[in-house]
């Protein structure tokens, strides 16, 4: 007993307001993106013809394939940079750091700047990644290079410099969460019957965290694939994803074509979820 | 090799890793609020060519073209409006969810994907609808209408997780003493679920005044901080910039340090009959 009973009335009508508030502001945008990508004619409202015209003409361009392909490669490096450190900084604060007071603090200065302003975070690695920016004064300080090396700033470089350290909390959160759930008695009972390490965390750990592993990479891979912002401060005009050619479209007032692209985002975004599951649910089956 | 010294390896392989990521997530910070200080004549990287306070006068002093207080007050009153619109709809939709009504997974899922729908395709859906429907984008109406929907979840999240722990015998003990329920409500679980909403009031405040990808295609003229940042961004970076930033984190770590202490004190005090 509680103050809400079971499937009362009430229960319904507390559910209410947040329902259709999301309702109107999250799956009906999407729905009208939907609705906009198909239209023809020229005209903005709803007495538009039904077409497909607007994906046969955004497919038909090869750079606009390339794009696609380009956004899927470089989120792909960044799961995989920010899996392997994710992984790697989680293990250590949860399995090898003794002391409470260490760990939390560790985990602390780990997760704070994720509260702070992604815009004022991206901004922070201006000054860092200039011609004369702060590695380059560094890399010359120490006698590395004579000359600034201009891969930094406006480059796939920067921008994958600073999207590492935007995300690799994503992806090592639920990594934290996973194997700090795992019992010590099992790493305890493998080693008991003479299970080398390699083979303890081959066999045990890493199965049971798999699971947190898979989160992550798809927080990562959906904040990635959408990052337009990073991309256009770091990367100045000069690189562009599939985020940033919506941005291009709406700006230029092709409500159509920006439409087009939301839609093969949101696909591919969908697409990269479902598999994703999958490889949990096969693990989950499998154990 | 041994395994323990293998092991010792690894450990140092993995702290060395740990404290180096560290380093590498913090020094821009810490670069941007030092440079911050830098003189009149400073550029925006190193050297600083002295230490001052010219950047933040700058920022109280501004002209028109570049002046961040208007924008600050708007995302100030906005995030206060979302903050308080959380939490009550958080509260409500985790009480709903306590009751179990049917299609209460499909409710838990509808609150997610406020949070993993991508920001960039929310507003610019919401962009479209406001067209559709010929509402004038504002950032008191639409901004504030599709920022709820990045905040709230956020807070339904604490509030599940909050009532997860929370103990509904202290409920029942009211009830059977001839309470009714929102009496109850009010007198008993809000009291003690008090220290969650306001958490979830603190988040959906911060999440608020740093939300862009949405507020970006629905504010209309009238911009909120982010905006107007990255609309001097994009004419210029200066220092000032710096300025901004280095007072809204500290802003934003004032809000984290008073969220931990909530939590902290609420997990002395809420551990009830174990």
């Amino acid at each position: 007993m509680s103050t809400i009973r079971p499937r009362s009335l009430p229960a319904y009508l507390l559910a209410l307001p947040a329902g259709l508030w999301m309702f109107g502001a999250v799956v009906m945008p999407a729905l009208l993106i939907l609705w906009v990508s198909l239209w023809g004619g020229t005209a903005f409202g709803p007495g538009n013809p039904i077409t497909l015209a607007n994906y046969e003409r955004f497919f038909a361009n090869a750079s606009y394939r390339g794009l696609i392909a380009n956004t899927f490669l470089h989120t792909l490096m960044l799961m995989a940079i920010t899996g392997v450190l994710g992984y790697g900084i989680a293990y250590f604060l949860v399995m090898k750091v003794r002391s409470r007071a260490w760990r939390t603090a560790l985990f602390l200065a780990f997760i704070i700047p994720f509260w702070t302003s992604a815009l004022i975070r991206a901004i922070a690695w201006v000054p860092f990644l200039g011609v004369n920016g702060v590695i380059n004064q560094a890399l010359m300080g120490l006698g590395i290079t004579e000359r600034p090396i201009e891969i930094f700033l406006y480059s796939r470089t920067g921008i994958s410099m600073a999207q590492v350290s935007l995300y690799t909390l994503m992806a090592s959160g639920p990594v934290v969460y996973m194997l700090a759930q795992i019992p010590p008695s099992l790493r305890e009972a493998a080693m008991t019957l003479k299970a080398p390490p390699g083979v303890v965390f081959r066999r045990v750990i890493f199965p049971l965290t798999l699971p947190g592993v898979v989160i992550g990479q798809v927080l990562v891979f959906l904040s990635v694939m959408a990052d337009f912002a990073t991309v256009q401060w770091i990367g100045g005009n000069k690189i562009a994803l599939l985020p940033n050619l919506i941005l291009n479209f709406y700006e230029g007032a092709q409500l159509r074509a920006a439409a087009v692209v939301s839609v093969v985002l949101m696909a591919c975004m969908l697409v990269g979820t479902f598999i994703a599951m999958r490889v949990v649910d096969i693990r989950k089956l499998g154990t | 090799m041994h395994w323990r010294t293998r092991s010792r390896l690894m450990t140092a392989l993995l702290g060395t890793l740990t404290v180096g990521f560290l380093l590498y997530q913090w020094l821009p910070v810490f670069t941007l609020g030092l440079l911050s200080f830098s003189g009149p004549t400073g550029g925006t990287t190193f050297p600083m060519n002295g230490v001052s306070l010219h950047w933040y006068r700058e920022l109280i002093e501004a002209s028109i073209m570049n002046d961040f207080k208007p924008p600050f007050g708007r995302s100030v009153l906005l995030a206060a409006a979302c903050s308080v619109v959380t939490c009550v709809l958080a509260v409500a939709s985790a009480q709903a969810m306590r009751g179990r009504f049917r299609g209460h997974n499909l409710f838990f899922y509808l609150l997610l994907l406020g949070i993993m729908a991508p920001g960039l395709l929310v507003g610019f859906g919401v962009a479209i609808m406001g067209r559709l429907l010929g509402i004038e984008p504002a950032w008191n109406t639409t901004a504030f209408f599709v920022q709820v929907s990045w905040t709230l979840p956020f807070g339904f999240l604490v509030m599940l997780a909050i009532f997860n722990r929370f103990d509904s015998r202290l409920e029942e003990a009211a009830l059977t003493l001839g309470a009714n329920r929102i009496t109850t409500f009010r007198r008993i679980t809000l009291p003690i679920v008090l220290p969650g909403v306001i958490g979830a009031a603190l988040f959906g405040f911060t999440l608020s005044y740093d939300e862009f990808p949405r507020t970006m295609f629905t504010s209309g003229a009238d911009m909120t901080l982010p905006l107007a940042v990255m609309a001097q961004l994009d004419r210029e970076l200066t220092p000032e910039l710096y300025a901004i930033g280095t007072a809204t984190t500290l802003l934003s770590l004032v809000a984290i340090l008073a969220c931990t202490l909530i939590l902290v004190s609420l997990r002395r005090t809420a551990r009830p009959g174990s």
